[in-house]
This record gives structure tokens, C-alpha cells and sequence, in this order.
């Protein structure tokens, strides 16, 4: 078993160093000078090539990779080309809570609404509720995550003034006010994944109370809740592990947009705006740890598969 | 029209007639400006000194001179927390005066930190770091004395040695990048502690006004040396240390900044609030929705998205202000591309209206209505612009160019052009690429939509990022361009900037072995522009800009379509002392909320 | 062996009875709205500049407003009318869904069979890169692929094409795997060659089976990637509206005009929910339980 794990954790540094290098290289081929953008107001050719030399851009690329690579190493992500040039980790570190807290929280949302829709559902198949729940998490699936942001906005915000319409506010500074800004944005996130929760547990639940086993336990009068809660819905829980890898990678893709819509500064927007402004470091940090995120994530998720049903191994 | 600027009454145009007439009666040639040593000393100069001041450095325009509006604020109590939102910016990248180049950062900045000098709301120059000041009968020597018992927001005492960091930081271009405005100041010398001495080159009206002003002075505006030993560069630019009414507590990049009142001002009347938070609001309606719920009171950094003028106009709650904004925009045509191929402007209009590719560009420049394009890009809250010279820059402003110019919206004239250069009807006209950022993407199709139907031509859309914009911009790689400047004063900042030959905004980066000029070169406006830099004639100077303004306008520089508008938007609560409403300043010293 | 078993009878020799799976679909009353919804749109799409009541780019009307007769949908912050918008923008959408999808799919395919049918190391060499690229999103590969080759559609088309093959390399490399093994067992059973027919006749609809269920979840993730694109400021740049850039152009109007907010956003809804039943029923059709149940989001 340990075996394994560390033949995974290898894998996952393999991996990240892929990752990181085919980041590197591809940013290189991007149209745009941003130095030329930075010095706009002030005008000077001359004053161009002195900032490409400071930032080393003027040597060849396996240099500046060896370079960077080596930089990466010690956990320095280069500087942000642009104003006070702010180290691209600290802008990271600084939005990592946020993306989390959102993640976080639009996770919970989810398994707040999807656990009980999917449990329902397969219990009350085929009756009104189950089409329902149904119909409903279809739609949940087929809705843009920026779009329900969007309504989200139009209703809570513009329209009702119940929430605020942007920004975040760290907990620091008091639940409300925290989970007031996170409210809305989680919940444009949090609603494609709940609808495939809902009905990933939906069919994994019919699964297990199609099974003989189970269809024994009911002959034998045990009482249907506790059969439910007790043997089914455990089982029926295990594909939906599976399934949480796939849940980060699905809830972070929501983020990039979703942040964009609320300005909040997470990772997301952090990468989008790195993009837009052809801030290199800040792009590559961003990617970087994103990346991180899921490689560690897609790790642990295998481990406690492992953990969880001790009949699966990988060999 | 009516909606930007409202009606003098006689008597103040009667006071503005007087005020400029007394402002430029100097002999030009004087090193004083018509003032005496006595006036041009500190602890303060009067307002009619400022005014001569300004005149002589050719930087007084009519806003300054016009009536305050707004609510006079009763004596309304200290204290309180302003939340004010920054449109249409999402971080602030740096606060550091030596990088900062975007008149938002100022906004900020001008709170934190302070100058020798600053002109208060009254246009009167009082000392802010400099308690008294003199200068000799050249005008090449000023002397300062410094205030004692200020401190920096970390407890350093600030001394002259401050002065002189501050000084040779600002004047070394690897770290300032505005060390050229120090340029005409040979050395700044500390006599002692509390005295500095600045040596100039020549005597320089704007001296007091532009070099050592806290806020529109950037060179001049002073640094914490502990601040800089103690923090990194990198964090000095976002929290810096100064000796402004406000110090930062905190910065958040990309969400918040905090400022505090400084209990060690060296002026105990200010700041009257304990706390301000700026938030950047980029996009347009989570702005006005947090004006609109109360979440901010008063709206900063660039100008308003007009769309939501009508809007805050429209509420109750709130108070619009409106001016004539510094700037222009402009669509730009290549010379150095078909259709409107024009490889020399060095001619006569007469002779160049005769070339097909002058045809052309006339006629698209024609064919734009302006007040249509106002009307559906600009929601009305623009002024038709035909030249780089703005409203803002008020004596300097020709508003009778708008009947003369060459380009002046004319339908049938444009058609007419349009077929004698050989595409009756826009038939045969190539479908050309216009290069614009995602946030003109609105206006510029508006444009694409007038030409569309006036000439029956086709330009498409290519929409590119600042940065890579600029760089194309530069190398004079596209068809038309859709870029203008802000922030424009003074008319260096539009004619020198854009119309020379060697402008750092005409093709800086072209070809020059293809591409002899940028966008537009012509002797004659050359040579305008140069004399008028030096010319100290206030009257003189002015004829020679509308002469120079008015040329790049009938040869068709570029097609200007407008000056945009500077809107300032509070809420009723906010007193905002009526004549602080310095161009692009937001000053909060003397800000209360009631 | 299951799969094998179930899908024995759907594709039959008698003709009468080739049309069996439609009928099996329709059945589904989802998948049958799922399908005329679809059919709407395609047709609409098609035949936009025909069928569109003005000019999509056309400025003529008064800004911002609400619907009415005379705009069903209303009219956009620059005076065109929003039905017309939205029905050329499902141009771009259906095109963009579709041809990246058909892109991704033959590329994967080829990936996939050449790995699992050669083996060795070109199997290894390429299943390492397409699990690599499988630990991520694929909406956040295509941002990452826009933001190194550029925005504008060719570059949309190339990066979200590119994002999804791995979902489609990894079931073909599985069902060639699968496929090899079958041949073994029933070569070790048959006599002649001749049952290779035979085989290829069942082992076809397999293999297209997960492939087809594959490829209507991917047009559907597509469509949203490509408006998540064009939303961010990242995708198409024309003036020729997508549903995703007349979605984030609504932004700074969207108190004024809920219109603009949700019509477009409604289209979008409609046409992934219509392939998603469509979807569903198909995946019921062929009982197929191996895809990745998540598409490729």
C-alpha cells in the first residue's frame, strides 16, 4: 500500500515538472510586448531594452529556463512585470484563501442541495418529485456558470440590494460580512456540481438498492431508514468519491469565471488578468499552482479511494 | 452642449475677464513674471500670484478660474469613514511617486505623501513641507525653509536630507521615470536641518507650480528615506511611507486600501476623517450599484463610464459635477497603406486634397457624425472634438474650429470624395481592420457602424489587449487605430506628444528605412509647435497652437471624433470642498461627511 | 461482455427495424424535446440570414430597449435587435461546439488506437501525455492554450479542440484494447477468417457506442467553453456576436436591462440542455456505463 503511494507521489512530481516546463515554453511563443505597454506614457526605446536586460528577457530561452526552474525550486515565482513589480507568490498567496473559501463553501452548497435531491430521488423513483429533481438538475448541468452569476446579480443585487454585488471580505473581519460576498458566487458554482452529485448519487443509490444483498435485507423487515442510511447510501457513496477529484477540478474551472464576475481576486482572476495583460511570471505562478492544486488533489483522492474499498489496488 | 458646462451669469464672467487680464500683464522677458521677490516668496503666494505664475508657465486655463458649484459645506463635524470606489481599475500597482503613471495612483498619493508646496483650494500656493521660501532677483535661486516638527508616518523626523534623497532618487532613471521633469533643476543643496537650497537653470514659471507640487509634481513629491530602508521597493510602492494627512494601514492589491488619519499631521485641522477605504470597482455596473446602495459615497480614479451619468444624475441621493474633460480621442489612419496612402503632408491643402489617398481620408474623417456618434457611444456626455487641443485647456481651446476645419461632418462632400477616389458608393473599398482595447469595443462600433452606413464601407474589428495594442501601435502595424490621450493640461501634453515628427506617440518603433514619418508629419506644425513651448506671450502662444491645432485638423492628422468629460460623482452626504475639484485630483484632507 | 450482449440486437439486417433506436429515443419524452429543440436551433442557425427580422449589426433602433412587438427579445446598449443577435450568434456557438468536438474526436481517435494497437513505448509516450492532460479541467487547458496562441476564432477552434481530445484518446485506446482481446479468444474459437466480419459488425457499434455518448457530452461542454471564453474577453472578438460575448456584454447594462442578461444566457441553457437529454438517452440506448459520467469539464 505505502508502496503505492509513493509510486503516486513520484508520479505527481513527474507531473508537475511537466507541467511547469510545458508552461514555460509555450508562454514563450506569446504575441505582445509588455514591456512596451508598460513604458506607454513615458516613451523611451531606450528605457525598453534597460527593463528587458533587467528582467533577463533579453538572454535565450534555455538559459531563462535553467534559470527559473531553478528559482521555482526555492519557491520564488519571479516578480509581476507591471507597477510596483510585486512578487508573483505573494500575489498568490494572497488569493489562494480566497479561491479556497469559494471552493470551499460552493462545495458545501452543493452537498447541501445535491445529498438530499439524490437520496429523494432514487428513493421516489419515477414519482413527480423524481422527474423534478430531475429536470432540475439538468438544467443545473446545462446553465453557464456565469450566467446564473449573472442572474444571481440581477436578482439579489441589483434588483433586492440584498447582497453585495462584488468584492470579498476576508473572515477576519466577521462571519456576515465574509459570507455575505461569498454567498452568491458559490452558489453559481456550487449548482453544476450539485447537479451532477445529485444524480451520480441518484444511479449509484438505484445501484445498491437493485442489489441482491440489499434485496435480502428488505425480505428480512429490516426498518427502511436505517437500511437506507446504514448500508445503502455508505455504498452508494463510494463512486461518488471517485468522483471529488474530478469535483475540485470541476468547482476551480467554475472559479476562473465566476471570480471574473464578482472581482474577486483569486486565482482565477489572478490568471485571467495575468493573461490579459501579458504578465508572463504572474500567468506561469498562477497556472503553476493551479496545476498543484490538482495533481495533490487527484493524489489524495486516489489514496483514499484505496482507503475507502480495500478490495480496489492499483498495481 | 448643454450638458456639460451651465451658463455664467455676467458677474462672473466679469470676475474671469479681470482675473485673466490681470494674470498675463507681465513683461514676458522678466525672470520674475512681473512679480517682486516679495511675492514670489513664501509662506504663501497669493492667488493672483499663482494665477501669474500659471500664466507665465502657460498652464492656466479656464477651469481654474470658473465659479465652484456644489454645496457649500456647513461647519460639518470631524470624524467618520469614507468608503470611496476607484472606476475602472481593478488593482493599484504602485503608490511609489517615481513609477507611478496613471493620474488614479495620484488620486491616492497625493493623500499619503506631500510636496514642499501645494495649491490649496483657493489657487492660493502654500507651503505644505516648506514653511517660507525665497528666490533671488534671477530666478535661479530658491531657497526653502523647511517646517519643523514634521514627521514622516513611521516617527522619523523629516529633515532636508529628506529633500535631497528624495531629489536624486527623482532624477536617476532607473528609478523615476519622470527624472526628465527635474531637468531644468541643477542641484538641490541642504544648508541645514531645515533649509535646502534648489538650484535652476533658467528661471521656470512652473516651478513652484508643476516641480514641487505634491501631486501633479511626482519629482519633487517626497520620500520616506527610513520607509525605503526599511520596506522593499516592491512593498514601499504599495504601502508608502509619508507625511500626508493620511497614512496606509493596510493594502490589499486587488481589493482594498486603507487610510488613517495621521495624528501626527503637522496641520491639527486635517485631515477631518478618521478613515478612508478605496476600493477599485472595474467594471461599470457593480460600480453604480455600490454608489447606489451606500456601499461607497464618492467615486474616484478614471472618468465615469458615461452610460451611468443619466443614471447618478437622475438620483436623488447623489451629486453629479461635470467639466469639460482633459483629452482626446481619435480614429488614426495609416499613411503608409492603401487607400489612404499619403507619403508626404508637406503640401498645401489645396494640392493634397487633389491625391487619392488624401481623399480617402478626408472623406472617412467627413463621413463620422460626430454628434450621432456622441449620441450612441457616448450616451451624449461628450464634445465633438477636431483637434487635440481641449476644452480642458480652456483659453487654448479654438471652439470655433468645429465650423472651420477641413473636417467637419459633411455627408455629401465625404461621398463625393469617397467616388472621385475611385469607390462610388464604398464599391471596390477594401475591407480594412481597425485596432481598438476591449474597453472601446462599444464606441468603436458605433463607428463601424457610421461609416458603414454613411460611405458603405466595411472595417472590421480588431479588438487586441493594451499591450499588445501598443506594441502594434508602435511599429505602425495596422490599418486604423482607435487611440487618444487623457489627462491632457496643457497643450504640450496633446501637440507635443502626438503631432511632431518626433513624438514619442508617432510610430516610435516603425520601420524608419520604409517609413520616413509616423502617422503624420508636416513642417510648418513642427516648427509652431516647438516656438510655442518657448513662448512666454501668453496671447502669442495661443495663436500659434490654434495655427498648429488647426493644420493637423485640415490635413487630416487623424479623424478626432471627441473630448470626453470628467464627471465627479458623491454622495449628498460628502461635503467636497466645492473648489477642490482640481483636475484628477481627489484630495480628502478637507473632505467631511455629514 | 455485457455491452456485447445488449447492443446484439440494435443494429439488425432488416431494414424495417434500423430505425429502432429512434424510436427507442423518442420514447424518452426529454430526449424527444431534446431533439426538436436541437433540430430548431440547427435549422435556425442555418438558415439565419434568412430567417433573422433585422440585421444583426444593425444600429437602427433605440438603445436599450425592453421587448416588445416589435423586438421580441428587445434591443442591445447600441440599438440592435437581440433576437437577431442571438440567433446569428448560434452560428458561431453551433459551429465552434461542433467542429471542435469533430476535430477532438478524430485526433484523439487516431492518438488512441495507434497507442493501444502498437503498444510499447509509443503507448506509453502518448498515454502519459493524455493522462496528464486528463488531471485537468479542460476548460482551464483551453484558457491556458488561448492565452499562449491569441484570441479570435481559428485560435478558439484550435485550443478547445485541443482541451478535449483526451477524453476521446482514452476510450479509443480502451475499446482497441477491448477489441484486441476479443480477437484472441475468438480467433482461438473460430476456424477461418471470415468471422472477422462478424466481429467488426459487433465490435464496431461498441466501440462507436461510448464514442457517440462521448462526443454529445463533449459538444455540449464545448459550446459552454467556447461562451466561458468569449465571456472572460478570451474568445471570439468580431463584431459578429457569440452568445458568450453578448452575455458579457450585458454586464454593464444589466440593471437597466435584464434583457440582455438573460436571453442570451437562456439560449445557451436551451441548447445544452437539448443535447444533454439527447445525451442521456443515448447513453440509456447503449447502456454504456464507462465514459467519464462528468463530460469534460
Amino acid at each position: 500500500m505505502s508502496g503505492f503511494i509513493v509510486k503516486r507521489a513520484l508520479w505527481a512530481v513527474v507531473v508537475m515538472w511537466a507541467v511547469a516546463t510545458l508552461v514555460f515554453f509555450m508562454l514563450r511563443i506569446v504575441p505582445g510586448d509588455p514591456i512596451a505597454a508598460m513604458l506607454f506614457d513615458v516613451g523611451d526605446p531606450e528605457a525598453a531594452d534597460d527593463l528587458r536586460r533587467k528582467f533577463g528577457l533579453d538572454q535565450p530561452v534555455y538559459v531563462q529556463y535553467f534559470k527559473w526552474f531553478g528559482r521555482l525550486l526555492v519557491g520564488d515565482l519571479g516578480n509581476s512585470i507591471y507597477g510596483s513589480r510585486i512578487e508573483v507568490s505573494r500575489v498568490i498567496w494572497e488569493a489562494l484563501p480566497r479561491t479556497l473559501s469559494l471552493t470551499g463553501l460552493s462545495f458545501l452548497i452543493a452537498l447541501v442541495i445535491a445529498v438530499p435531491a439524490g437520496l429523494i430521488s432514487a428513493l421516489k423513483r419515477h414519482s413527480v418529485l423524481d422527474h423534478t429533481v430531475t429536470i432540475i438538475a439538468f438544467l443545473g448541468l446545462s446553465m453557464p456558470d456565469f450566467w446564473i452569476a449573472i442572474l444571481l446579480i440581477i436578482t439579489f443585487a441589483a434588483g433586492l440590494h440584498w447582497l453585495p454585488a462584488i468584492g470579498y471580505v476576508p473572515l477576519a473581519e466577521g462571519f456576515w460580512p465574509w459570507f455575505s460576498h461569498l454567498i452568491l458566487p458559490s452558489i453559481a458554482i456550487g449548482t453544476p456540481f450539485a447537479a451532477i452529485i445529485a444524480r451520480m448519487i441518484r444511479s449509484s443509490m438505484l445501484e445498491v438498492l437493485r442489489t441482491e444483498y440489499m434485496q435480502v435485507a428488505r425480505s428480512k423487515g429490516l426498518f427502511k431508514m436505517r437500511l437506507v442510511m446504514v448500508h445503502a447510501f455508505p455504498n452508494a457513496l463510494i463512486p461518488v468519491v471517485t468522483v471529488m477529484g474530478i469535483a475540485l477540478a470541476l468547482l476551480l474551472a467554475g472559479t476562473i469565471v465566476v471570480e471574473n464576475v464578482f472581482a474577486i481576486k483569486g486565482l482565477g482572476r489572478v490568471l485571467i488578468q495575468g493573461i490579459l495583460d501579458r504578465d508572463y511570471p504572474m500567468v506561469q505562478g498562477a497556472i503553476l499552482v493551479v496545476s498543484f492544486i490538482f495533481v495533490f488533489a487527484n493524489l489524495l483522492v486516489d489514496v483514499l479511494y484505496t482507503v475507502i474499498d480495500p478490495r480496489i489496488r492499483y498495481d | 452642449m448643454n450638458k456639460i458646462s451651465k451658463a455664467l451669469t455676467g458677474q462672473e464672467k466679469a470676475r474671469i475677464d479681470d482675473e485673466l487680464r490681470q494674470a498675463y500683464d507681465f513683461d514676458p522677458k522678466d525672470p520674475l513674471f512681473g512679480l517682486t521677490q516679495q511675492q514670489l516668496g513664501g509662506p504663501e503666494l497669493n492667488r493672483r500670484s499663482v494665477l501669474r505664475l500659471m500664466a507665465a508657465a502657460g498652464t492656466l486655463t479656464a477651469w481654474h478660474l470658473m465659479p465652484g458649484t456644489g454645496i457649500k459645506p456647513a461647519q460639518a463635524a470631524s470624524g467618520g469613514h469614507l468608503k470611496a470606489g476607484w472606476a475602472g481599475v481593478g488593482e493599484f500597482r504602485t503608490l511609489d511617486p517615481a513609477q507611478i503613471n496613471q493620474v488614479l495612483l495620484f488620486q491616492i498619493a497625493s493623500n499619503v505623501l506631500s510636496g514642499l508646496t501645494h495649491i490649496n483650494p483657493q489657487l492660493v500656493a502654500q507651503g505644505d513641507l516648506a514653511s517660507d521660501w525665497s528666490v533671488n532677483d534671477a530666478g535661479t535661486e530658491w531657497i526653502f525653509n523647511l517646517r519643523e516638527g514634521v514627521t514622516f508616518h513611521n516617527g522619523d523626523a523629516f529633515t532636508a536630507d529628506d529633500v535631497v534623497f528624495t531629489y536624486n532618487r527623482s532624477k536617476d532613471p532607473n528609478i523615476s521615470i519622470h527624472s526628465r521633469v527635474l531637468s531644468n533643476v541643477n542641484d538641490v543643496v541642504k544648508i541645514n536641518d531645515h533649509t535646502v537650497k534648489i538650484l535652476l537653470g533658467a528661471p521656470q514659471a512652473s516651478f513652484l507650480t508643476k516641480t514641487l507640487e505634491r501631486a501633479s509634481g511626482r519629482a519633487m513629491t517626497i520620500v520616506s528615506r527610513g520607509g525605503l530602508e526599511q520596506l522593499s521597493e516592491s512593498q514601499y510602492g504599495l504601502t508608502p511611507v509619508g507625511t500626508g494627512p493620511f497614512k496606509v494601514t493596510s493594502h490589499s492589491l486587488g481589493q482594498s486600501i486603507v487610510l488613517e488619519k495621521f495624528e501626527n499631521y503637522y496641520d491639527p485641522e486635517r485631515p477631518k476623517l478618521d478613515k478612508v477605504t478605496i476600493i477599485p470597482i472595474i467594471d461599470v455596473e457593480p460600480l453604480a450599484a455600490a454608489i447606489e446602495a451606500g456601499d461607497i459615497q464618492i467615486i474616484g480614479g478614471n472618468p465615469v463610464a458615461p452610460e451611468l451619468i443619466d443614471r447618478f444624475e437622475a438620483n436623488p441621493d447623489l451629486i453629479v459635477n461635470i467639466v469639460a474633460g482633459p483629452g482626446f480621442q481619435s480614429v488614426w489612419m495609416n499613411p503608409w497603406r492603401e487607400p489612404f496612402l499619403v507619403p508626404d503632408f508637406n503640401k498645401p491643402v489645396e494640392e493634397l486634397m487633389k491625391e487619392k489617398g488624401f481623399k480617402v481620408r478626408l472623406a472617412i474623417a467627413k463621413a463620422i457624425d460626430r454628434d450621432r456618434y456622441i449620441e450612441r457611444a457616448q450616451f451624449g456626455r461628450a464634445v465633438p472634438a477636431y483637434g487635440t487641443i481641449n476644452p480642458a485647456m480652456g483659453f487654448y481651446f479654438d471652439d470655433a474650429l468645429g465650423e472651420d476645419s477641413n473636417q467637419k461632418f459633411d455627408l455629401e462632400a465625404a461621398r463625393l470624395l469617397l467616388a472621385e477616389a475611385g469607390y462610388p458608393n464604398g464599391e471596390g473599398f477594401p475591407t480594412l481592420k481597425i485596432l481598438n482595447t476591449p474597453s472601446a469595443r462599444r464606441e468603436v462600433q458605433v463607428i463601424q457602424d457610421i461609416l458603414k452606413r454613411n460611405l458603405n464601407i466595411n472595417i472590421e474589428l480588431d479588438t487586441k489587449d493594451f499591450p499588445v495594442l501598443i506594441d502594434e501601435f508602435n511599429h505602425m502595424d495596422w490599418d486604423l487605430v482607435r487611440i487618444g490621450s487623457g489627462g491632457d493640461y496643457d497643450p504640450d501634453d496633446g501637440l507635443v506628444d502626438w503631432m511632431q515628427t518626433s513624438s514619442k506617440f508617432n510610430g516610435r518603433n516603425r520601420d524608419k528605412d520604409k517609413m520616413p514619418f509616423g502617422q503624420f508629419s508636416d513642417d510648418e506644425v513642427d516648427r509652431l509647435i516647438d516656438e510655442q513651448r518657448l513662448q512666454s506671450d501668453p496671447q502669442a502662444r495661443k495663436d500659434m497652437v490654434q495655427k498648429a491645432n488647426k493644420i493637423t485638423s485640415d490635413k487630416v492628422a487623424c479623424a478626432f471624433i471627441y473630448h470626453p468629460i470628467d464627471a465627479q460623482v458623491r454622495h449628498k452626504s460628502v461635503n467636497f470642498p466645492a473648489e477642490s475639484r482640481i483636475p484628477g485630483l481627489m484630495d480628502l484632507d478637507r473632505t467631511t461627511i455629514s | 461482455m455485457a455491452v456485447m450482449e445488449s447492443t446484439e440486437g440494435v443494429l439488425p439486417e432488416q431494414p424495417e427495424q434500423r430505425w429502432a433506436w429512434l424510436r427507442f429515443i423518442a420514447r424518452d419524452k426529454k430526449a424527444l424535446v431534446g431533439m426538436i429543440a436541437l433540430a430548431i436551433l440547427t435549422l435556425a442557425a442555418i438558415l439565419a440570414p434568412v430567417l433573422t427580422p433585422y440585421d444583426p449589426n444593425a444600429q437602427d433602433f433605440a438603445m436599450i430597449g425592453a421587448p416588445s412587438w416589435a423586438h421580441p427579445l428587445g434591443t442591445d446598449d447600441l440599438g440592435r435587435d437581440l433576437l437577431s443577435r442571438l440567433i446569428h450568434g448560434g452560428r458561431i456557438s453551433l459551429f465552434v461546439g461542433t467542429s471542435t468536438v469533430l476535430m477532438a474526436l478524430l485526433v484523439g481517435i487516431v492518438l488512441g488506437v495507434s497507442a493501444g494497437y502498437y503498444g510499447g513505448w509509443l503507448d506509453t509516450i502518448i498515454m502519459r501525455y493524455i493522462d496528464l492532460q486528463w488531471a485537468f479541467p479542460n476548460f482551464i487547458i483551453a484558457v491556458y492554450l488561448v492565452a499562449v496562441f491569441g484570441t479570435g476564432l481559428s485560435n478558439v477552434i484550435i485550443a478547445i479542440s485541443l482541451a478535449f481530445i483526451d477524453d476521446f484518446a482514452r476510450i479509443a485506446r480502451g475499446m482497441v484494447l477491448t477489441i484486441k482481446e476479443e480477437q484472441y479468444i475468438a480467433a482461438a474459437r473460430t476456424l477461418g477468417a471470415s468471422d472477422n466480419r462478424i466481429m467488426w459488425r459487433h465490435i464496431l457499434p461498441n466501440a462507436t457506442a461510448p464514442i457517440i455518448v462521448q462526443a454529445t457530452v463533449s459538444v455540449s461542454y464545448a459550446i459552454l467553453a467556447e461562451a466561458g471564453l468569449s465571456f472572460l474577453g478570451l474568445g471570439v472578438q468580431s463584431s459578429t456576436p457569440t452568445w458568450g460575448l453578448i452575455l458579457a456584454d450585458s454586464r454593464s447594462f444589466i440593471s437597466r436591462a435584464w434583457w440582455l442578461g438573460v436571453f442570451p444566457g437562456l439560449f445557451i441553457m436551451i441548447t445544452v440542455l437539448s443535447i444533454n437529454f439527447l445525451g442521456d438517452a443515448i447513453r440509456d440506448l447503449f447502456d454504456v456505463r464507462e465514459t467519464k459520467d462528468l463530460g469534460a469539464h
